[in-house]
């Protein structure tokens, strides 16, 4: 037989294998792999099978146990699950979700929340305060992702059915962290007879929500898909979208034409060009929301040249602001301190400008600038982010005119990190550029991370040590818990010490979404303080 | 021919041996600590302490050197730090899906090139053969992202003739449920019958397919030119024109099957680069193939699945290389010889 002739043999034989290898059966795409947890997936109503189609950037599900999922799942986590409460970048407090009603003692350190009646786990169990008593208990226990956010918890006693009391350690905002994006669901512990997080792990779901796992397909185009839960408290009257497709996109230009095709619902996010096109469409509707994440320049307090405030206040005084934020198209607005808006904290009429001449004038008090002696400063931002790069574009070159010569470094994170927390200071760099946002709305998390004094480095990378300043930090959860007027004046008067008097860091701008989705879309809100989330059952599905 | 397979053989295993180790190396001396890219930006101190124990990065290197090559060779290729899933399981999900794309492509390539390659090779010097040749240059020099970007933009999102992205319609994984045995989509339809899926498929696979196709199409188009023409000037060609064939008849039914030899064994090396080529282009077409994931991997640093695709495709290009030389030795006993 000739070599050719053998090979289409082999091929025949195959052919035949595989179709004798069919009709022994085999794995089913959308069934095995697809759990449908207890009865209740069924679409309520019988009404029509409207689709919420999501893009999504990245793969959606890296971790599906509730108590550990702190990453890009948290977009079809928040609508399978629920938390006690949800927080409300508008009015800047926490609303009711599962817990209808709560109040504290004048202390802080006494929570008592109530639970909505008639709420149901997608497993048919019932949401009372001994089930999420038991789910709050485990995320504790197990301690990975953000977890650490009920670190103020002491005890929490089931007093009813409905009562969930809660008595903490120091005083906190129990509400504003019962609203956590992460760590803070209510789920059924109970669900699996084995191994919990296995079955999580497989696919399974255990929340309260207004939809629940359809069909999981790790790598497939359209990862996951979530259907309404029959059961759900808020129920299914009036137009609601009944399914949610997550159809993973990481090609912005193909979103894109997804969405101008109507193939898909909601594109995550686009670039500048591409979300000026989505403006122009009449398909199309698109939203600018600022969210909770900003980019700090932390200045090194501790050592080297801009141990001297006049430096650090030098460079504060020669970053570009308002060109930066208008070559970002869109994409980032001017910061206004620290804490963004939208939350407690955060205070107008603090938008930095660029002043050169002011800058001048400081490097030449310390001895530097145009004819004194040369600058030399380190600066280290993250590798492949071209919002950063721009900034230290703009900023080395306002640096040079003034006779200061920046040396900036791209890194991975892990490598700039490392070097930001080298025990050895003369190791670490002048400036260290990255973004900060909180884990739940509370402008907390940058002050107590950042700007707390550490006796080991971890995100305090301007290496700022001031005793007054951290007492302040300190009484900051007690004061948001009990006194919120009070709160606001402590965080204006930190972020003047931190930014104008210690000048340990620079607010070059803060982060916009810029969302494009269809024109048939009715009642999308953008809601910084759970990223990228959509809150599909809020929204009606149009013609 | 036994001694010479187990000399090939030998080769083969020495040059994968070779790529786990250079592998293992870029993965540990690349800057980055996976631990980090595993607990996360914000991990604290015990966390990270508890990443480095569990993927053993505490150890000497020749120790982690050691357990990598043990736990490949036992079929254990890490965990991503991305997907949390294991490097093994994720390539089982993607490569059929790049396997089916490329597979597509090279009969697409077979089916245009060979016949291409001949009409150039009848009409040499007239206005086919340039064409030909110029087509054939083009398509072999043109930029895969350029090419699908235009094919997307203009038959898919412009006239509509095909699906913009994807493998096939989910919404069929409701309806029409894929019953999986080889995890290739398009085979897996075709042999359990589910027409929604197949159609679906195949309508799917058309432009990504054609993108992929251009290059080993262009090569093939002009290698079989190359070599009819070569073929069709010795001896028996000579005779069979004297015997009174046209020239149609002495290049397809005398010089084509000698002709087609160096082409088949091409296939094998455009395969295995195909597979690379198509990263780009599944990456357009948002194929859920090896493409895709190799570039979440990067995104994230995921130094384990990064490794993962590195070694799988290394693989393929060895065995690709192995096949092509035993399928000369097989064909050409001068070949066993040297």
């Amino acid at each position: 037989m000739r070599w050719h002739k053998r090979l289409l043999a082999a091929g025949a034989v195959a052919a035949v294998t595989l179709t004798a290898a069919a009709c022994a059966g085999g794995k089913v795409r959308g069934a095995e792999d697809s759990p449908q947890p207890g009865s209740t997936t069924a679409p309520a109503g019988g009404a029509a099978d409207s689709t919420f189609v999501y893009v999504p950037n990245l793969d959606v599900v890296t971790d599906w146990d509730p108590a550990s999922s702190y990453s890009n799942e948290i977009i079809a986590m928040q609508n399978i699950y629920e938390s006690l409460t949800r927080y409300n970048p508008q009015t800047k407090k926490t609303e009711p979700r599962l817990a209808s009603s709560w109040t504290s003692s004048p202390d802080g350190k006494k929570w008592t929340f109530t639970l909505r009646e008639g709420a149901k786990f997608h497993t048919g169990k019932p949401v009372d305060a001994a089930a999420a008593k038991a789910a709050i208990e485990r995320t504790m226990k197990e301690g990975q992702g953000a977890a650490y956010i009920w670190g103020a918890v002491d005890k929490i006693e089931a007093k009813d059915a409905t009562t969930l009391e809660f008595t903490l350690k120091y005083p906190a905002p129990l509400d504003l962290i019962s609203s956590a994006g992460y760590a803070s669901y209510i789920y059924d512990t109970t669900a699996a007879s084995g191994d919990l997080k296995k079955w999580f792990g497989e696919g399974h779901d255990a929340g309260s929500g207004p939809y629940t796992i359809e069909s999981w397909q790790k790598g497939k185009e359209t990862e996951l898909t979530l259907t309404a839960f029959d059961g759900y408290w808020g129920g299914w009257n009036g137009p609601h979208y009944k399914k949610v497709a997550f159809r993973v996109t990481p090609e912005l230009t193909t979103a894109w034409q997804l969405l101008q095709r109507g193939e898909v619902t909601f594109v995550q996010r686009l670039n500048a060009q591409l979300f000026g096109q989505a403006g122009g469409t009449d398909t199309v509707q698109t939203s600018q929301t600022p969210s909770f994440q900003n980019l700090l320049v932390l200045l090194n307090t501790a050592d080297g040249p801009l141990k001297d405030v006049k430096l650090r206040q030098a460079v504060q005084k020669a970053i570009d602001y308002d060109g930066l934020v208008a070559a970002l198209k869109g994409s980032g607005v001017a910061a206004s301190g620290l804490v963004p808006e939208g939350l407690l904290g955060a205070t107008p009429g603090m938008t930095p400008k660029q002043d050169l001449a002011g800058a001048e004038a400081l490097l030449k008090e310390a001895g530097y600038g145009p004819g004194g002696k040369r600058l030399e400063l380190t600066l280290t931002y993250a590798q492949g982010d071209a919002d950063q790069e721009l900034l230290v574009t703009l900023l080395s070159s306002a640096l040079d005119k003034l006779g200061v010569k920046l040396s900036a470094k791209p890194l991975q994170w892990s490598t700039q990190w490392d070097q930001g927390k080298a025990k050895d200071p003369s190791k670490r760099q002048d400036i260290f550029v990255m973004y900060w946002f909180p884990d739940y709305a509370d402008a907390y998390s940058w002050f107590v991370n950042v700007f707390h004094g550490e006796k080991d480095v971890q995100f305090n990378l301007s290496y700022l040590k001031d005793e007054a300043v951290d007492k302040q930090i300190d009484e900051l959860p007690a004061l948001t818990a009990t006194d919120q007027a009070g709160a606001e004046k402590a965080y204006a008067g930190l972020q003047n010490t931190i930014i104008s008097e210690k000048a340990a860091v620079a607010v070059p701008y803060v982060q916009n979404y810029q969302r494009a989705f269809a024109k048939t879309v009715q009642g999308y809100v953008d809601n910084p303080a759970y990223p990228n989330v959509v809150f599909v059952y809020d929204l009606k599905p149009g013609a | 021919m036994p001694g010479y397979l187990i000399r090939r053989l030998g080769q083969a295993v020495l040059v994968v041996a070779g790529v786990i180790v250079l592998t293992f190396a870029v993965m540990r001396l690349v800057p980055g600590d996976p631990a980090v890219a595993y607990a996360g930006p914000k991990a604290t101190a015990a966390e990270l302490a508890e990443a480095r124990r569990r993927f053993g990065l505490d150890d000497p290197l020749p120790v982690q050197l050691w357990n990598y090559v043990r736990d490949l060779l036992g079929g254990d290729w890490g965990t991503s730090l991305h997907t949390r899933q294991p490097v093994r399981d994720d390539l089982f999900q993607a490569f059929p899906a790049s396997l089916e794309l490329v597979g597509a492509a090279l009969i697409i390539a077979l089916v245009a090139g060979i016949p291409l390659g001949i009409a150039a090779a009848r009409y040499k010097g007239r206005l086919p053969d340039l064409s030909v040749r110029l087509s054939s240059m083009l398509a072999v020099s043109v930029p895969v992202f350029w090419l699908a970007l235009a094919l997307q933009t203009v038959f898919a999102s412009g006239l509509g003739w095909f699906p913009v992205a994807g493998e096939y319609d989910a919404s069929l994984d409701r309806t029409s449920p894929l019953h999986l045995y080889t995890n290739i989509t398009a085979v897996d339809a075709l042999i359990t019958g589910n027409w929604p899926i197949l159609t679906s498929t195949l309508s799917h696979l058309v432009l990504p397919a054609l993108v992929i196709a251009a290059y080993p199409a262009g090569v093939v188009a002009q290698m079989t030119r190359a070599a009819l023409i070569e073929e069709s000037s010795r001896d028996h060609a000579r005779l069979e024109r004297a015997l009174g064939f046209g020239e149609t008849a002495v290049l397809t039914r005398f010089a084509l099957r000698p002709a087609l030899n160096p082409v088949l064994s091409l296939i094998a090396l455009v395969f295995a680069y195909s597979i690379v080529n198509g990263f780009l282009v599944e990456a357009v077409f948002n194929w859920p193939g090896l493409g895709r994931y190799a570039a979440d991997s990067i995104r994230s640093l995921d130094t384990p699945a990064i490794a993962g695709v590195t070694l799988l495709v290394a693989v393929l290009y060895v065995v690709a290389n192995l096949a092509v030389d035993l399928l000369q030795g097989v064909v050409d006993p001068r070949v066993r010889a040297r």
